[in-house]
């Protein structure tokens, strides 16, 4: 939130000081309607960076002032001096605010109703006077810089990575001494180092721009009390900072228009049919040369209806001119400069106001917006903004001796043609490949891109799903996954239609990013986007119930059965991080630690061989995830025969038959029932108070005791919080007004004669003991 | 007055090319080719850093593709792309006079194109060029 915060005063910082000179300009002609509207978009953007904050004062001014430069605009009021100044003060007190907040120290707020009662139509002249606090401007900790240097410093810096490249294979080749070697060494590791930070000064994960959300989203929806479910798909993408910090206001309004207007109460939704809690969607895509963020919301959609009855009374257009024209264009009225398709003006997203600012801001950065309304049923808000310089997770395929990269994210899966689960076919003139009973059109690389291809059938297919559908792309081998960051390509090759970058890897050979709706339409495939189920519609199949189930081999040689879809990945992992601590064995990955479950109970001996080639499956249940250690992964069936249940419980479920073999299905519930972290759901945890004078000793030592024992440790309660038991010591006067139970510690480890019932802070069992009886007695009570 | 010009062997024909116009002189590796890319590019190529585009020059004068042994190429920077444009020969760098390219000479469309006026070169008419113009996919106008 910090780092938030810096942003948004710097920004703040800068916008004021470029609209110093329209402010006066404004004030020496008021109907100017320019600078009214460029004020404007700075009070508006205020108000909502500080929504996010938690900057009450902030939005209370600034909410003030653009209620007034709304009225301005839609010409209920005329801006006279005395407007003008009344605003002006309010622009100015922001600007000592932000100074203020920036240095940490408090301003007086006394005069801010004075500022805010002289915005009022016909108030008196006495405009309030400038706090007069003068504010010493703290020196910023952060610096601008010109995209030019940082594009100077990554240029220089993937050279320095090829010199180093050069020099280690010219050391290889000749020989060298180990002080050689060492140094090289070192360098090689300053080098990454320095990569990584210098590609960070460019480069950002779309996380920084996503990760507030759940925190807006769920305020915004507590403000206007609406269930919201958000879903965030796609943080991993990396982008052009820029391009980060441009898309942050969009974004951010839009969301909160969706649940401002999108998505309806619970008792609408109750009455419309639909599930109480409104689902939100955020995702970001790459496509092609560029990036996507859709937000999709399940509300009501727009009220064309509304917007252009709306539209003619504000704007004095005719109604019957507005019903004549395109579907798609009447949507597009939304973007019209001051209007609404909501009749009251709530403090969350105005007055719809700002779809004009959000275009217009978009499209400053090349991109543009989509719509797709289905009223009563959702508005989904595309965000199409060209890829300028990102970094994506690729795969690499070689095809005819030359290598191409092709998005991760944009890879459904990658099948080997082997064995009677794929067929490959023709089909009048074109060629269809079934993979596991679902038919995909195939379309072989070499073959599009015009490169010398034999006949014999392709040995690995690539499944890529481009929007509306997916399709097989035949390639010779799939040779490694790499991160790269990719630049767009001369407009010569982006006219093939067929690339979507170029890069340069390590290897110093130039590498074009292929893009897969230019393979699709190229190879003549045209997808029925219509034909698309909206999303969670999707889990209804027909016929014969089937599980797709992953083959693999377990460590004790046995082949398994598990869930797919419980699976999140399969992943190579190092011996090394892998270690018995904690009670448990851990597997370090990804920053994280993770359980590592076994169908072995003795994992010591099987670590003890020398293993190397060791994989795991990261299983995750939505909350949690485990890594259930196997040796390879095989293949990947569908399970139409029911399974045999299993006798006992274990981590084995039960049996099921594939090609007549008999072959044991892995029980994930008790696995993670077994091995995983923080099964309890923390809600539904109990909460424990920790109170009195030695909350510091207790939140140290006590707090993993308790957390194990089920609780949700607290030294505050939060708002709607409710103790089940508060932990005090002996000494301590608590004033706890219900009849919550308190259990108090001693210092002593023997009881005083005369003191009530207390327990030895250092008796474990007598505390956990202690607990269990005050829960006993509540689930009694 | 007397601006610096190269004189380079382009498709087999001398022509003049305005240093201005001219990053550097290299001589390109590795070319990886580019599939389905309209004649005259040749591929990519990697400069240090940095991806270059090369370019056949005698495609976009409208003569046939040169499978030429050379390659040392003049590299120019359009509309924050690089392109390699790749020349037989580099003869000299030298100041010259531009003179008014006076109608009456029958030019080829492409030469017409890419034709900015005459230098006079040891007493011998040398064609000087625009380099934007032996792009393809740039628009001609600056």
């Amino acid at each position: 939130m910090d780092d938030l915060l810096q942003e948004f005063i710097a920004e703040t910082r800068e916008t004021l000081e470029a609209l110093a000179g329209g402010i006066v300009m404004w004030e020496a002609n008021p109907s100017d309607r320019t600078r009214l509207d460029a004020i404007f978009r700075f009070v508006h953007t205020v108000k909502g960076s500080c929504g996010f904050l938690d900057l009450p004062r902030l939005l209370r001014l600034s909410h003030a002032a653009e209620d007034t430069l709304a009225a301005v605009r839609s010409g209920a009021r005329k801006p006279d001096t005395r407007t003008v100044n009344a605003v002006l003060a309010i622009v100015d007190r922001i600007g000592e605010i932000i100074e203020a907040i920036d240095i940490g120290v408090s301003l007086d707020d006394r005069s801010e109703d004075l500022l805010i009662a002289a915005l009022a139509e016909g108030a008196d002249s006495a405009v309030a006077q400038a706090s007069g606090i003068s504010i010493q401007r703290a020196p910023t900790r952060s610096i601008r810089l010109s995209v030019a240097l940082l594009d100077r410093m990554m240029s220089g810096m993937s050279d320095m990575v090829l010199a180093r490249n050069e020099l280690a294979r010219h050391l290889r080749d000749h020989g060298a001494e180990p002080s050689v070697e060492a140094a090289l060494e070192r360098l090689s590791l300053t080098v990454a180092d320095m990569r990584d930070t210098v590609t960070q000064t460019r480069m950002q994960k779309i996380d920084a721009l996503f990760s507030v959300l759940p925190r807006m989203v769920r305020d915004t929806a507590a403000e206007l009390n609406k269930a919201v479910a958000l879903s965030v798909e796609g943080a991993n993408v990396e982008l052009d900072r820029e391009m980060i910090e441009m898309m942050r206001d969009p974004l951010v309004h839009m969301i909160r228009n969706a649940i401002d207007h999108g998505l309806e109460s619970s008792v609408d939704r109750i009455a419309a049919g639909k599930n109480p809690v409104g689902n939100l969607s955020v995702v970001a895509r790459q496509l092609g040369n560029q990036i996507i963020i859709e937000i999709q919301d399940d509300g009501r959609g727009i009220d064309v209806d509304r917007l252009i009855i709306n539209l003619a009374a504000s704007s004095g257009q005719s109604e019957a001119a507005l019903r004549m024209l395109p579907e798609q264009a009447q949507l597009d009225l939304i973007f019209h400069p001051g209007l609404s398709s909501k009749d009251n003006v709530t403090t969350i997203s105005g007055r719809g106001v700002g779809m004009d600012v959000v275009r217009a801001n978009i499209e400053q950065l090349g991109g543009r917006i989509d719509l797709r309304n289905t009223p009563g049923r959702g508005l989904c808000i595309a965000i199409h903004v060209p890829l300028t310089l990102s970094i994506i997770p690729t795969i690499i395929v070689g095809v005819s001796g030359q290598r191409f990269a092709l998005s991760r994210p944009s890879i459904e899966e990658i099948v080997r043609v082997r064995g009677d689960a794929i067929r490959i076919d023709a089909l009048g003139d074109t060629m269809v490949a079934t993979i596991r009973k679902r038919r995909f059109p195939l379309l072989s690389l070499a073959k599009l891109l015009g490169l010398p291809s034999s006949d014999e059938p392709p040995a690995t297919l690539v499944v890529v799903t481009v929007t509306g559908g997916s399709f097989a792309l035949a390639v010779d081998e799939v040779l490694d996954t790499e991160e790269l960051v990719i630049k767009p390509a001369p407009p010569a090759v982006m006219a093939t239609g067929l690339f979507a970058g170029q890069t340069l890897p390590d290897t110093g050979l130039p590498m074009l990013l292929l893009d897969a709706a230019g393979l699709a339409s190229a190879g003549g495939l045209r997808f029925n986007s219509e034909a698309r189920a909206p999303a969670g519609d999707e889990k209804v199949s027909e016929g014969t119930p089937s599980q797709t189930m992953l083959i693999f081999r377990d460590i004790d040689g046995a082949k398994r059965l598990a869930p797919l879809a419980t699976i999140e990945r399969v992943e190579p992992v190092d011996r090394a991080d892998i270690q018995f601590t904690a009670g448990q064995w851990r597997l370090s990955v990804d920053a994280m630690i993770i359980p590592l479950a076994t169908v072995l109970d003795d994992v010591a001996r099987y670590f003890a061989g020398d293993e190397t080639r060791l994989s795991v499956l990261r299983i995750a249940d939505g909350q949690t995830q485990i890594a259930y250690l196997i040796t390879e992964a095989i293949d990947i069936v569908e399970l139409t025969d029911a399974m045999i249940a299993g006798r006992g419980t274990g981590p084995i479920a039960g049996v099921a038959t594939i090609d007549g073999e008999q072959v044991e299905i892995i029980d994930v519930h008790w696995v993670f029932a077994r091995y995983a972290d923080g099964c309890r759901s923390d809600t539904a945890a109990p909460v424990l108070l920790l109170a009195g004078e030695s909350t510091t000793w207790m939140e140290s030592f006590l707090r993993p005791v308790l957390e194990n024992a089920g609780y949700r440790v607290r030294t505050a309660l939060r708002a709607g919080e409710h103790p089940s038991v508060t932990l005090a010591m002996d000494s301590d006067t608590l004033s706890i007004a219900d009849a919550t139970p308190v259990i108090r510690l001693r210092h002593a480890v023997h009881m005083s004669a005369n003191a009530g019932e207390t327990i030895f802070r250092y008796d474990r069992a007598a505390l956990l003991q202690a607990l269990d009886q005050c829960r006993a007695g509540e689930r009694a009570g | 007055m007397a601006k610096l010009f190269l004189i380079a062997i382009i498709a087999g024909t001398t022509v003049a090319i305005d240093s201005q116009q001219v990053d550097s002189v290299v001589d390109i590796g590795h070319i990886t080719p580019i599939p389905r890319a309209e004649a005259g590019i040749v591929g990519l190529a990697a400069l240090r850093s940095r991806v270059v585009t090369v370019i056949d020059a005698s495609g976009a004068l409208g003569l046939a593709p040169q499978s030429g042994s050379s390659n040392r190429a003049v590299i120019t920077s359009v509309d924050h792309h690089h392109y390699a444009i790749l020349v037989d020969t580099l003869l000299d760098v030298a100041p010259f006079e531009e003179t008014q390219l006076s109608s009456g000479f029958a030019l080829g469309d492409g030469w017409q194109r890419a034709s900015r006026a005459i230098v006079d070169h040891n007493s011998s008419p040398i064609l000087s060029i625009n380099l934007r113009a032996l792009i393809p996919g740039v628009a001609l106008a600056a």
